[in-house]
This record gives structure tokens, C-alpha cells and sequence, in this order.
């Protein structure tokens, strides 16, 4: 498994724990002292993020913002790559 | 005349029931038609709560917690780790219908008010203190209290911490705040960025005294008058269930 750690400055904490299998996200959690309303949809973007070719990352991403009615403090939905990107790094 | 709030004043309960009061409210509150509710309380034993989102194994040191017999427990809300320090720290929580006149639709302008009421109960002690977004209050560029807000069935539910007179040592003892050992420096760097009542005020604070002048903060903020009430037997079946949830591994650990 692979992990890191995003300080966003001025703002929370997000770490992102993952695996790749094959070029795809596998098993990937999102953890934080940051806010998302409702809190449930982090469920459903570790969900999107999962099997998803690294590649992706970016549209999916910003797909799952755009699609879902999600309000964030601390963190921007852009910060949820970076610190994907900064896990996947070797 | 004005209207009137329940308040459940200064239960001390440990913290599976403390979260389960607070999530048990809200499921309540349109449901069963109660009241808005002001909670005060305290945690036995001593307790860490964690945000929604966060990892238990990064924040929080489980051994130094099991040695000193401080319980862990993970919040419906998102931000941070709280160590609620039976002896030193007072938890509210505020529910309300997300459509009550007196609620600003936008989350972070109801994180102000709602935050406001804890800084006009902090001004009733003679602390100048301010809130800084997104979810802290601050006295004297000193963290003094934390705060998270979830809204969900059609409620807001706001809890927070104050820090009247915490054992700093312990809170960084139990949680993880960096790989550095708890060295006298790292807790002056912590004291340059968190204070507390008595700290700031320069003398002891009594729980009876902050306690007034937090429910006086919510009265005038928001121009109610706070009447003790209990939990309705309504309520008081979901705390039941709820405490089994809080108190699960599942729930726990889940991240």
C-alpha cells in the first residue's frame, strides 16, 4: 500500500492510502481533519476512485464533484488528486 | 415573549453516550417535533474524539490511551482530534431545523453564529476571543475551542469544545501529533498555539461559572430563553441503540 500526506496551506490535513494493480486505483481511502457534506460521500468517491486507471484521476475526480451536490471546508476538490498523485509517487 | 430552547445541562456521561445524546437529538428533533436543543457536558472518563474522516491509527496513540484509561471514540463530524479532559473541558452542542428562521441556510455563515454564541458566553468571562474560520475560536491568537458542524434529516447539529483548564501533557500524550517525542519543547510550541480559560484569564475557572456564561452566550445570540429539560423517551430509545454503534469496533476503526 502506498500513502501520503497533503498539508493544504492555509486550510486541513488529507492523506490518501492506495494500491495500483495493473495501471488501476485499488483499495483507496481518504482520510482527513477536513469537512465534506454530507459526510457519507467520501464513501462513494473512495468507491469512484476505485479500479479507476491512474491515468483517470483527474476527470474522475472532477466528475465526482460536478455530478454530486458536495460542499467542502479545508480542502478543495483538487487537493483530492494532488495528494492521490502524491501517494502515487514512486 | 421569547422563545424558548431546551437545555440539557452538564450531563457526564462517557462517550459512546455522549455521541449517541447529540446524534439522538438531531434523528429526533423533526421527527418527534422536539424542541431545539443546547447540550453542556462533560466526558467520564476522559475521552478522544475523532473527525469523521480521520484515521484512529495516525491521530491517536491507543497504547498511551489504554494506559491511562482514556476511552476513543469517532464523531459523525468531520475536523479534528479533541482530548475531553474530564477535568478541563466542557462540550456543547446546538440542534436545530436547517429551515429555522434564526439558521443561515450557508454552513459557514451558521458555523459564525453558532460559534458566536460560544464567543459572547466567552466575552461574559472577560476573554476577547474571535472566530476564526473555518471551525475554531481563538483568544489572544490562541486556539480555545474547536468546532464541527453536520447537517442531516433536515438539522443542523453543531458540537464543540472549550478548554477551560486542560492537562496539555496528557492531550499530547494520547494523541499523535507528530513522530517528535513529548519533549518540553514541543508542548511550548503546543502552549504558543492552544490556550485555555484559566490560562488566558490568569485564574481558575469553576465549571459552574463557565457553564453560565455559555448558556447566556446561546440566550442573547440567538434572543431565547434556555429552559432545563431531559432527553424524551423517544430520544432515549436511540440513544440506546446508537450507543451500541459508538461503541463498536466497526464504527471505530472503520478508517
Amino acid at each position: 500500500m502506498k500513502r501520503a500526506e497533503y498539508k493544504v496551506p492555509g486550510g486541513k490535513l488529507l492523506a490518501a492510502e492506495l494500491g495500483v494493480e495493473e495501471g488501476r486505483l485499488v483499495g483507496v481511502k481518504i482520510t482527513g481533519d477536513f469537512f465534506m457534506h454530507p459526510e457519507a460521500a467520501i464513501i462513494d468517491l473512495e468507491k469512484a476512485l476505485c479500479d479507476t486507471p491512474v491515468e483517470d484521476l483527474d476527470d474522475v475526480v472532477n466528475r465526482f464533484f460536478q455530478d454530486n451536490d458536495v460542499t467542502l471546508f479545508g480542502v478543495e476538490a483538487e487537493d483530492f488528486v494532488k495528494v492521490v498523485r502524491l501517494a502515487l509517487e514512486p | 415573549m421569547k422563545e424558548t430552547w431546551r437545555l440539557i445541562d452538564m450531563r457526564i456521561e462517557d462517550a459512546p453516550t455522549q455521541m449517541a445524546i447529540d446524534e439522538a437529538i438531531a434523528m429526533a428533533r423533526l421527527k418527534e417535533n422536539t424542541p431545539n436543543t443546547v447540550r453542556l457536558y462533560r466526558w467520564t472518563p476522559s475521552a478522544v474524539s475523532i473527525g469523521y474522516f480521520q484515521s484512529i491509527e495516525k491521530e491517536v496513540n491507543l497504547p498511551a490511551c489504554e494506559k491511562y484509561g482514556v476511552d476513543v471514540i469517532r464523531r459523525i463530524t468531520g475536523g479534528g482530534a479533541v482530548y475531553h479532559d474530564y477535568n478541563g473541558e466542557i462540550t456543547y452542542s446546538l440542534v436545530a431545523p436547517e429551515a429555522d428562521p434564526k439558521m443561515p441556510a450557508d454552513i459557514m455563515d451558521s458555523y459564525e453564529l453558532i460559534c458566536g454564541a460560544i464567543v459572547n458566553g466567552l466575552a461574559g468571562l472577560g476573554v476577547d476571543a474571535e472566530f476564526k474560520p473555518v471551525n475554531d475560536i481563538v483568544a489572544g491568537g490562541k486556539k480555545i475551542s474547536g468546532n464541527a458542524q453536520t447537517r442531516r434529516h433536515g438539522v443542523i447539529l453543531q458540537h464543540g469544545t472549550i478548554l477551560v483548564d486542560s492537562d496539555i501533557r496528557r492531550m499530547f500524550q494520547v494523541l499523535r501529533v507528530s513522530d517528535a517525542k513529548i519533549s518540553d519543547k514541543l508542548i511550548q510550541a503546543v502552549e504558543d498555539r492552544v490556550t485555555n480559560l484559566r490560562r488566558y484569564l490568569g485564574r481558575p475557572v469553576d465549571f459552574d461559572e463557565a457553564r453560565s456564561a455559555l448558556i447566556k452566550g446561546f440566550e442573547d445570540t440567538f434572543s431565547v430563553a434556555l429552559e432545563p429539560g431531559e432527553l424524551t423517551g423517544a430520544e432515549t430509545r436511540l440513544v440506546k441503540q446508537l450507543h451500541e454503534k459508538y461503541s463498536s469496533r466497526e464504527w471505530v476503526f472503520q478508517r
